[in-house]
């Protein structure tokens, strides 16, 4: 999965931090649960559970964190 | 100042009473040491009160010279095995005990909490002799924490029975050493001590893990990558012992990397079977069930696994 997102351009790569769990620890499934997911692969967004089973296509990915982007730079 | 690592050790000792030594040291200094199984369980206690949280150069002089009998004692054997241990002579124990049932078996009985009722592990073994098991799995809690667990140890020798720690088990098994009051007394505890934790089998032929659940998980130095951890792991942590129906995609997806095809535990208390993954999920209710005695028959018949809780009155 981090591979996915380790080929996201540069200027996105400068929006996000990315954590990847490993589920075989027990970190892995704490965080796992927290996160309400269900299914492998999942991502989260700013702890949000957003795709689940799948790895969403690159231009779905960057349209939502800059999506989340925009909506956070709105409030601040 | 960082905390320093402390490392876990088991010593099988030779020539004297006590077959082994449990010790951890905590950089260069001992942090607790047990003579477990035999000798004089007051000396040894004192003893092990006496060196503990000494640094281990200081420690080693203290046990030169003393002879028992055959020429060793059990100084002598605790300052091979401390010296062992310093020099990497000695690995560090696993967080658990794993013990396995090498025969290929085609029907075992398994077998819940029994909280030392014996009558209901009797009727259990009589039961499972009419039906043909070839071996009896007990998956703690063995004992009822108070009582002596001497009488209940000796029918699980004398029947060759495979029994692991609960968590209770291993709770009475610390209590040695610690300053606690213990209830149960220094040989019952010492018994208990020595028992496996893990047990790794063989049904048919795939592969079988039995354990109680998540203690095992808090022990020191458990590991996520320790042999079946991830069955552990996946068990206790992710699937609540298996009653969380939601996350049963995620475990489907984790059981390739599984060295077990069977899995059994029974923190739980409850009588379960669930396949996923091409893998067996078997929860053990306690042996004494809503007033009846019950245990799970596991057989194998072919590629197929078949799994039924059976009634021991």
């Amino acid at each position: 999965m981090a591979e996915s997102v380790k080929v996201l351009p540069k200027d996105i790569q400068q929006l996000i931090d990315v954590h990847e769990w490993d589920m075989r620890t027990r970190e892995g499934v704490q965080r796992f649960r927290e996160l309400k997911a269900r299914s492998l692969p999942s991502v989260a967004l700013d702890g949000d559970l957003v795709y689940e089973a799948l790895i969403p296509m690159q231009e779905e990915l960057i349209a939502e964190i800059r999506r989340r982007h925009r909506e956070k730079n709105a409030k601040e | 100042m960082a905390q320093q690592e402390r490392k876990r050790f088991i010593y099988r000792t030779r020539g004297v009473c006590p077959p082994e030594i449990h010790f951890s040291i905590e950089g260069s200094c001992l942090h607790a040491v047990r003579f477990v199984g035999g000798g004089c369980p007051g000396n040894a206690e004192l003893v092990c009160r006496l060196i503990r949280g000494r640094p281990v150069r200081d420690i080693l002089p203290l046990l030169d010279g003393i002879e028992c009998r055959d020429g060793t004692s059990c100084p002598r054997q605790l300052s091979e095995a401390l010296t062992r241990a310093m020099d990497g002579g000695l690995a560090p124990a696993d967080s658990f005990r794993l013990a396995c049932d090498e025969a290929p078996r085609s029907a075992v009985a398994l077998i819940g909490e029994l909280g030392g009722d014996i009558a209901a592990l009797e009727r259990i073994i009589a039961a499972a002799g009419r039906r043909g098991v070839q071996a009896l799995y007990c998956l703690g809690n063995l004992t009822d924490g108070r009582s002596s667990c001497r009488e209940l140890v000796r029918t699980i020798h004398r029947h060759g029975i495979f029994a692991v720690l609960g968590e209770r088990d291993w709770r009475c098994a610390c209590q040695a050493g610690n300053g606690a009051q213990p209830s149960m007394p220094p040989r019952d505890r010492d018994r208990l001590a020595q028992m496996p934790q893990v047990l790794r089998f063989t049904i048919g032929d795939r592969c079988g893990v039995a354990f109680f659940g998540a203690y095992l998980q808090q022990l020191p130095g458990y590991s996520d990558f320790e042999p079946f951890a991830l069955e552990m792991n996946m068990v206790c942590g992710l699937t609540d012992f298996m009653r969380d129906e939601n996350v049963l995609p995620a475990l489907a997806a984790m059981t390739p990397q599984f060295e077990a095809d069977v899995i059994v535990f029974s923190q739980s208390r409850q009588w379960i079977h669930r396949q996923v993954g091409g893998r067996h999920f078997i929860g053990t209710g306690p042996a004494l069930d809503g007033g009846r005695t019950a245990w799970g028959l596991l057989r194998a018949a072919g590629d197929k696994i078949d799994f039924s809780v059976e009634n021991a009155d």
